[in-house]
């Protein structure tokens, strides 16, 4: 059935974005984080789309084909590590400060996490606009049997 | 004598085709910060009109053109990619999810139409 299919993409693409949200406000929260668990300075996190593959295999699949959906729904991939270097910071006085005196700050840019932000809730409310769209026609179907 | 005419059955394959779109749309926007994905598109229309289209051919012969006519969802031939190996246009998809849902609406009011003329020929409340 269609539209049960098409609640089901929007619905993953939901879930993808918040991961991406909850993960920008973890870079935010940790923009000042100067010893980690590693005792090294926190990097940043980055979250990976990619497409559900079609012929996946597991019961899923294997339903979702059988129901006649193609699948395009979207996961989280992976959560990966910015490779960008650390923020090098004078001040000698800081307790995580080297022998030259300078500290390492997380490769955080706020201005980036913003921008993360506003664009993952963008798209959250791109894909809620679909569910309503494909409520109202499921909604209208209905209406053939009054 | 059939109870449901062609244009009914035309109707009702329609109504399935703007389904079929509405996920593909619903795919491209889930999709939208996936790299490389490339959006997808449902041509029920051509499906549709070459299946009606058909000169000289009986109504019979329509009836079994439209029930056999068949749906794919394929790469979207209107997009442009761009360089980071994405296709995806927010605007357009909005328009096209916008649209799509106006006009599974507007199929659905006139099958319910075409039904209920039935209904009052027949006599059922």
């Amino acid at each position: 059935m269609g539209l049960f299919g098409s609640l089901e993409i929007s619905a993953s693409a939901l879930t993808a974005e918040r991961v991406r949200m909850d993960v920008t406000a973890e870079n935010l929260a940790n923009a000042q984080t100067t010893s980690g668990p590693n005792g090294e300075a926190y990097r940043r996190k980055v979250v990976l789309l990619g497409q559900v593959p079609e012929d996946g295999g597991g019961f899923q699949t294997a339903l979702r084909g059988a129901m006649g959906s193609r699948g395009g729904q979207v996961e989280v991939v992976a959560i990966a590590e910015d490779a960008g270097p650390p923020r090098r910071v004078y001040d000698p006085s800081h307790p995580s400060a080297d022998a030259q005196g300078y500290v390492e700050m997380p490769n955080v840019n706020p201005v980036t996490e913003m921008v993360d932000l506003i664009t993952a809730s963008r798209a959250y409310e791109a894909n809620v606009t679909a569910m309503q769209t494909a409520k109202h026609m499921f909604a209208k179907t209905l209406e053939l049997l009054r | 004598m059939q109870l449901f005419d062609v244009t009914q059955v035309a109707l009702e394959r329609a109504i399935g085709g703007a389904a079929m779109r509405h996920e593909a749309i619903a795919g491209n926007i889930a999709n939208a910060n996936t790299p490389g994905f490339v959006p997808t598109d449902v041509d029920f229309h051509e499906a549709l009109a070459s299946a009606l289209g058909e000169r000289g051919a009986s109504v019979e012969e329509v009836r079994g053109e439209l029930e056999s006519a068949t749906f794919e969802a394929g790469p979207d031939g209107t997009v442009r990619m761009r360089a980071d190996g994405s296709g995806f246009d927010i605007d357009a998809q909005a328009a096209q999810l916008a649209a799509n849902g106006l006009e599974y609406e507007a199929l659905v009011s006139i099958a319910k139409g075409r039904v209920d003329i039935l209904k009052a020929a027949i006599g059922v409340r």
